[in-house]
């Protein structure tokens, strides 16, 4: 294995390692939940903003629920269903991770490995067509049609 | 010898024409995906509420005493109407909402007005000034608004005798359409 591909795979270890730990639920305190679950839900009123980010009356009125949610001690995902029994997934900033919404979270990775799967094919044959020499049977029917050329050209 | 390693690099070798295929895949893959949203229109918001129950309330009356509860008009044809008295839609569109509740209000409709996002003091000023005799109610942190998943004033939605969602109006609302949706809600038997 060359250099070059060490590096890329240590490249793709690291990279999964990174995913793997962000996407690994930490213990977080009423405070952080309440600002994770903001930072996810859609402004209604405004052009892609989140709940967090934005100052409208509207938002505020959505933080103010979750705030009171949290404190009531309902989960993460039952503060989240609350908010999309009313205005679906649409509330939503990242799509959802069932149904449909699945694809536009897959159909980037299938590209990425179609094409990196594509690419290491390439590169697989070419430096197996430059590792091997010629079979003797191929160079000695190359040079034989080499010669026949030649004598023809005379 | 060689052989069988020229097949084995040749399996990923992808040719020029699966290649060319790959991607005028891909291309009308993106194409089909952009003509469907290009067909939407942008104001035909999808929402989560129409064809369920409606969230319950019971809110304080804008006037007088007393609270007005969703669950107590049961049975009977509900046109609920978000307003804000700050919002110019809404006083546009008022008119159209006090012709239909003088042509409704002795039947089994019953019209509801919700005040949010505004104070108690505007919105009193606003239905004295504009009329308006259907029972208007305070949502004073916005959370029956919430629930009705509403985007912004004024938003009105038609809530069959089962207290079901049958309808949702984004923008003012002129007569006719209030009317359509009354009589559709009316004629569906329960």
């Amino acid at each position: 294995m060359t250099p070059a591909r060490i590096a890329i795979l240590i490249a793709f270890a690291g990279v999964l390692v990174a995913v793997a730990a962000a996407a690994r639920p930490a213990p977080a305190g009423p405070e952080e939940r309440v600002e994770r679950i903001v930072a996810e839900l859609r402004c209604p009123v405004c052009q892609g903003l989140s709940v967090a980010d934005s100052p409208s009356v509207s938002a505020r009125e959505m933080r103010d629920l979750v705030v009171q949610r949290v404190a009531e001690g309902r989960t993460d995902e039952a503060i989240r269903e609350e908010f999309r029994r009313s205005y679906g997934d649409w509330v939503f900033l990242a799509p959802p991770t069932q149904g449909a919404g699945t694809l536009m979270w897959l159909l980037p990775i299938a590209l990425v490995a179609a094409g990196a799967g594509l690419a290491w094919g390439r590169a697989r044959s070419r430096a197996e067509a430059a590792e091997h020499d010629p079979a003797p049977a191929d160079v000695q029917a190359l040079r034989a049609r080499v010669a026949r050329e030649e004598a023809a050209d005379l | 010898m060689t052989t069988p390693n020229v097949a084995a690099s040749r399996r990923f070798t992808l040719t020029g024409r699966t290649a060319n295929l790959l991607v005028i895949a891909v291309l009308v893959g993106l194409i089909v995906v952009l003509a469907l949203g290009f067909r939407r229109d942008p104001r035909d918001i999808r929402t989560a509420v129409v064809g369920k129950e409606a969230p319950a309330f019971r809110l304080e009356r804008l006037e007088g005493t007393g609270t007005v509860a969703l669950e107590e008009l049961r049975g009977k044809v509900v046109v609920v109407n978000f307003f804000a008295s700050w919002c110019v839609p809404c006083r546009e569109e008022h008119p159209a909402l006090v012709r239909a509740w003088e042509r409704y209000r002795t039947s089994d409709v019953v019209l509801v007005g919700i005040l949010f996002q505004d104070s108690v003091e505007s919105g009193r000023d606003f239905v004295r000034r504009l009329g308006g005799t259907w029972p208007t109610v305070v949502d004073d942190r916005g959370r029956t608004a919430l629930g009705f998943g509403v985007f912004g004033p004024p938003e009105t939605f038609f809530i069959g005798r089962d207290g079901v969602i049958e309808g949702r109006h984004i923008g003012p609302i002129d007569e006719d359409t209030l009317v359509r949706g009354i009589e559709t809600l009316r004629r569906k038997p329960s």
